[in-house]
């Protein structure tokens, strides 16, 4: 069995080493196994007519599909596209059915917000096992929700799936900037209930298409199509390339990071409120915003205006969470996200700005003060003060309310 | 002894989980950044003085030799394991920690895994940094540094690593641990320091190194200037030297490497021009601000068609990532290339240069030129595609003649990437059966069973000048 790859995209790699430091399994283990250029070497070999044994699939699986490795490839290897190919091929022997059922239940977001209820209602009645919460890095599930209340036709926002069944507020928040700014939000129907982006990952390709399909459908018309996911917002601008059709290509092209969008306009966005502390903002850079759709520079644009921006000095490495990658690859994640956090504490932020909700949930399982670039907009804009009662959300009041550091309270 | 006996043996030394022997993963260490392939028995990663020192007893034991490696990004054929028996690699990335940093006395003791841009980077705020600046220096090792005595573009004014390099401590062929070197400015005895820095891992393995930390200077000025012929732009790097400046760095790269780093940082370089030169200056204000102004009229003087400053640091950092990712970017042409890295007297940088595109050109071949101008370290490199037919003879005839050319015009094997297995069959070019004997008597005095990265610089018996194309049993290039 063979992957099929391009000859030619495989001989683009020269070895130079120069993408090791970037790869978050090689700065974890410092071993070529789990570095681009072994995974290079060892598909070359596949192709060559190696054979795929499970050290070969080890190696494919323990990717977390940053795409940093292209960013610092100076000849340009396409190496997310050989990856995905590859997971392709073998995911009829690497995904397991239990895997098949959670990636199934992400495309129905009626099944997806029942097991959040429940998962909800297990959680307050202390009946989640310690060790299976802490691998699926779950922050709080919410019970209710209050609905999200479309507010125009100038652009879409895109709901997607956990991000809608777990971090509304963020949607609320952009929902708030957006607002201020003067446009109007459009919600699109069930039909955009995943975008596909884990599908993807994993090489499910076909499910990926169907789902990519079905989203299309939820967008008609000719306006912009915004997304606070970064995961959501890289998928969503390459279904030109999934299903290879002119039509999914002038849809990728109405996708716009939120961010990406809003800078264009960042003179219109409304002001701090008066008297509000300038806090220091550190940035975690979503891996497929800054890799992928290299919108990374416009979470600053936005944020500029309302507190002291802070650089982390790791380049912008991956921090673990890769969609599913931190469930099912909970050792080397732990690691990687253990580097993450040593590199946001040495910076003393008072909140990290994360524009992506796989990130922010498995950094902030470590402790992590992390918000939503839009949510930290929305506060510091006085955006939703009508909405926020004190106490209900703890987290928020403790950000709001400590003009000092969060820094000593973290976990490790 | 047999293999399975040898991984038991190392597991027992240092850990299970960090000895491997798996046929795809030996595949992986069989080879560095070179195209030069060897066979590796058994890969471990160490983790401290003592378990390399613990590997290589269970080395000795089993008359295995060993092959020392860092990150894998030496040219040479350094780090490829080559031997009668199949060796044992043992990788020293693990070992990546900055044990100690004096801000007083200006060092650090660093483990041999340590990347040197981290190390620079971890002390920036200290006003310090690691002077060599090999190109690879994102992803290179402290310990590879050493073993090559690598150099890179700011080494011009700086000095390679032997300068920055006070203290080793050091695991033997026999496994026994001695610190060379000192960080007293006079250490007692031979500068045996200074004869390890430099012998490729075949006298033992750094598991330490007191590395010398330098000043970032308070003023700096890189140039960027365009030359419409290759022959003007080293005529004024002569010029410039000639002048008595000696800059921070400058460094040529021809229209072909300028194409495709272009392509990949978009940092405004010329595509059109034949040659670009990059210099820097650093210092004191006054200083840099008198010889950006000489280095600018020189570099017009000589044909230059213009002149840039950069005009930030973000500008400065762009022109530099371009330079530095040049090897890595030449797949944008043709996925494989062949590099030297002779060094030749300055003022015959014209006409070797010329006789370099001429030697290239006579044979169809793709030449780009990305080299140290400054102190006369070229870096010829042919780009093809080894799928082609009939190409590697080509290629391999060039090299040779690009090699000759270089010595007689009074030139060395190598500036910085090391001999290897490369270039090991051409050290003959330039040194008499005395001198080679002379080497290989230092080296068996620090390792008289030859255990330690075997068939590595010096040639094997029997071969004769430069026929470089007798490249080892299942080499590709």
């Amino acid at each position: 069995m063979t992957l099929r790859l391009d000859p030619d995209e495989l001989a683009a790699c020269v070895s130079c080493g120069l993408c090791l430091p970037h790869c978050p399994t090689y700065r974890a283990t410092g071993e070529e196994m789990l570095s681009p250029r072994g995974r290079i070497a060892a598909m070359r070999a596949v192709d060559a007519g190696a054979g795929i044994d499970d050290a070969f699939d080890r190696m494919m699986q323990t990717c977390v599909q940053c795409r940093a490795c292209e960013t610092a490839c100076p000849s340009a290897v396409p190496f997310g596209r050989l990856m995905e190919r590859t997971r392709q091929e073998l995911a009829p022997r690497s995904v397991p059915a239990w895997q098949r059922l959670g990636y199934k239940a992400l495309g129905s977001h009626r099944s997806l917000v029942g097991l959040t209820v429940l998962g909800g209602a297990a959680q307050r009645a202390g009946l989640v096992p310690h060790a299976l919460a802490r691998r699926l890095a779950l922050p709080k599930l919410p019970m209710r929700q209050a609905r999200l209340v479309p507010t125009g036709v100038d652009v879409w926002l895109f709901t997607g799936c956990v991000m809608d069944a777990w971090q509304r507020r963020v949607h609320e928040s952009s929902i708030e900037v957006l607002d201020a700014l003067r446009v109007g939000v459009a919600l699109p129907g069930p039909g955009a209930a995943c975008c596909g982006a884990l599908h993807v990952h994993a090489g499910l390709h076909d499910e990926a298409v169907r789902l990519a399909g079905r989203t299309m459908g939820a967008f008609p018309g000719t306006a912009p199509i915004l997304v606070d996911s970064a995961g959501c917002g890289a998928a969503l601008k390459d279904y030109g390339h999934l299903l290879g059709r002119a039509g999914a290509a002038a849809f990728s092209a109405r996708v716009f990071d939120i961010h990406e969008w809003i800078a264009s306009r960042a003179d219109q966005l409304p002001p701090a409120i008066d008297g509000a502390p300038r806090r220091r903002i550190a940035i975690q850079d979503p891996c497929h915003l800054r890799h992928v759709q290299r919108a990374d520079s416009h979470v600053r644009t936005v944020l500029r205006p309302y507190g002291e921006l802070v650089e982390l000095a790791d380049e912008g490495r991956c921090c673990g969470a890769g969609g599913a990658y931190s469930v099912l690859q909970p050792e080397l994640a732990g690691l990687i996200r253990t580097q993450k956090v040593a590199a946001i504490s040495a910076v003393e932020a008072d909140v990290v700005a994360s524009a992506n909700p796989g990130c922010s949930m498995w950094l902030g399982a470590a402790g992590v003060p992390i918000r939503h670039p839009m949510e930290i907009v929305a506060d510091a804009a006085g955006l939703h003060r009508r909405r926020w009662r004190p106490g209900r959300d703890r987290k928020m009041s403790r950000w709001l309310a400590s003009s000092g550091k969060f820094g000593s309270g973290w976990k490790r | 002894m047999t293999t399975a006996a040898l991984v038991r043996d190392l597991g027992v030394a240092l850990a299970p989980d960090r000895v491997r022997a798996g046929a795809l993963e030996l595949a992986l260490y069989e080879r560095d950044a070179s195209m030069l392939t060897g066979q590796a028995s058994v890969v471990c990663f160490p983790t401290s003085a003592g378990e390399v020192s613990a590997a290589v007893r269970v080395c000795r034991d089993h008359g295995r030799p060993f092959v020392p490696r860092g990150s894998g990004t030496g040219l040479a054929g350094g780090a490829t394991p080559l031997g009668q028996v199949a060796p044992v690699v043992i990788v020293t990335t693990k070992m990546n920690k900055i044990l100690e940093v004096d801000s007083e006395q200006r060092f650090a003791w660093v483990e041999p895994g340590v990347l040197n841009l981290d190390l620079s980077t971890a002390v920036a705020h200290l006003g310090l940094h690691f002077a060599p600046d090999p190109s690879s220096q994102q992803s290179c090792s402290v310990g590879g540094n050493v073993a090559n005595n690598s150099g890179g573009p700011h080494c011009l004014l700086y000095g390679v690593t032997s300068a920055h390099v006070l203290a080793m401590e050091v695991v033997l062929a026999d496994g026994s641990v001695v610190v060379l070197g000192g960080i007293d400015p006079e250490p007692e005895g031979l500068d045996l320091r200074g004869a390890f820095v430099g012998s490729e891992g075949t006298m033992g393995i750094a598991t330490r190194i007191a590395v010398r930390l330098t000043p970032l200077p308070p003023c700096v000025a890189t140039l960027l200037a365009d030359f419409s012929t290759i022959h003007d732009a080293a005529a004024a790097v002569t010029g410039v030297i000639a002048a008595g400046i000696i800059p921070a760095a400058l460094e040529m790269m021809d229209a072909t490497i300028v194409e495709v780093v272009e392509a990949y940082v978009h940092a405004g370089f010329p595509t059109d021009a034949a040659a670009v030169l990059l210099v820097e200056v650093d210092g004191l204000r006054g200083g840099v601000d008198v010889c950006t102004s000489d280095v600018e009229a020189i570099l017009k003087a000589h044909g230059a068609r213009e002149v840039r400053v950069a005009a930030d640091a973000a500008e400065r950092a762009a022109w530099w990532k371009g330079r530095k990712s040049a090897f890595g970017a030449i797949a944008r042409i043709a996925p494989s290339y062949y590099l030297h890295d002779c060094v030749i007297p300055r003022t015959r940088l014209v006409d070797v240069l010329d006789e370099v595109g001429r030697i290239a050109s006579s044979r169809d071949l793709v030449l780009g030129n990305v080299f140290h101008a400054g102190d006369g370290n070229l870096h010829p490199l042919i780009v093809f595609d080894r799928r082609a037919p009939g190409v590697l003879e080509k290629v391999h005839e060039a090299g040779r003649k690009i090699i000759e050319t270089c010595v007689a015009a009074g030139g060395s094997l190598s500036g910085e990437h090391g001999i290897g297995i490369e270039k090991r069959e051409a050290m003959d070019l330039v040194f008499t059966e005395v001198d080679l004997e002379a080497q290989k008597w230092l080296r068996d005095a620090f390792d008289p069973e030859g255990r330690c990265n075997p068939e590595k610089i010096l040639p094997r018996g029997g071969s004769r000048c430069g026929d470089i194309s007798s490249l080892p049993p299942g080499a590709w290039v």
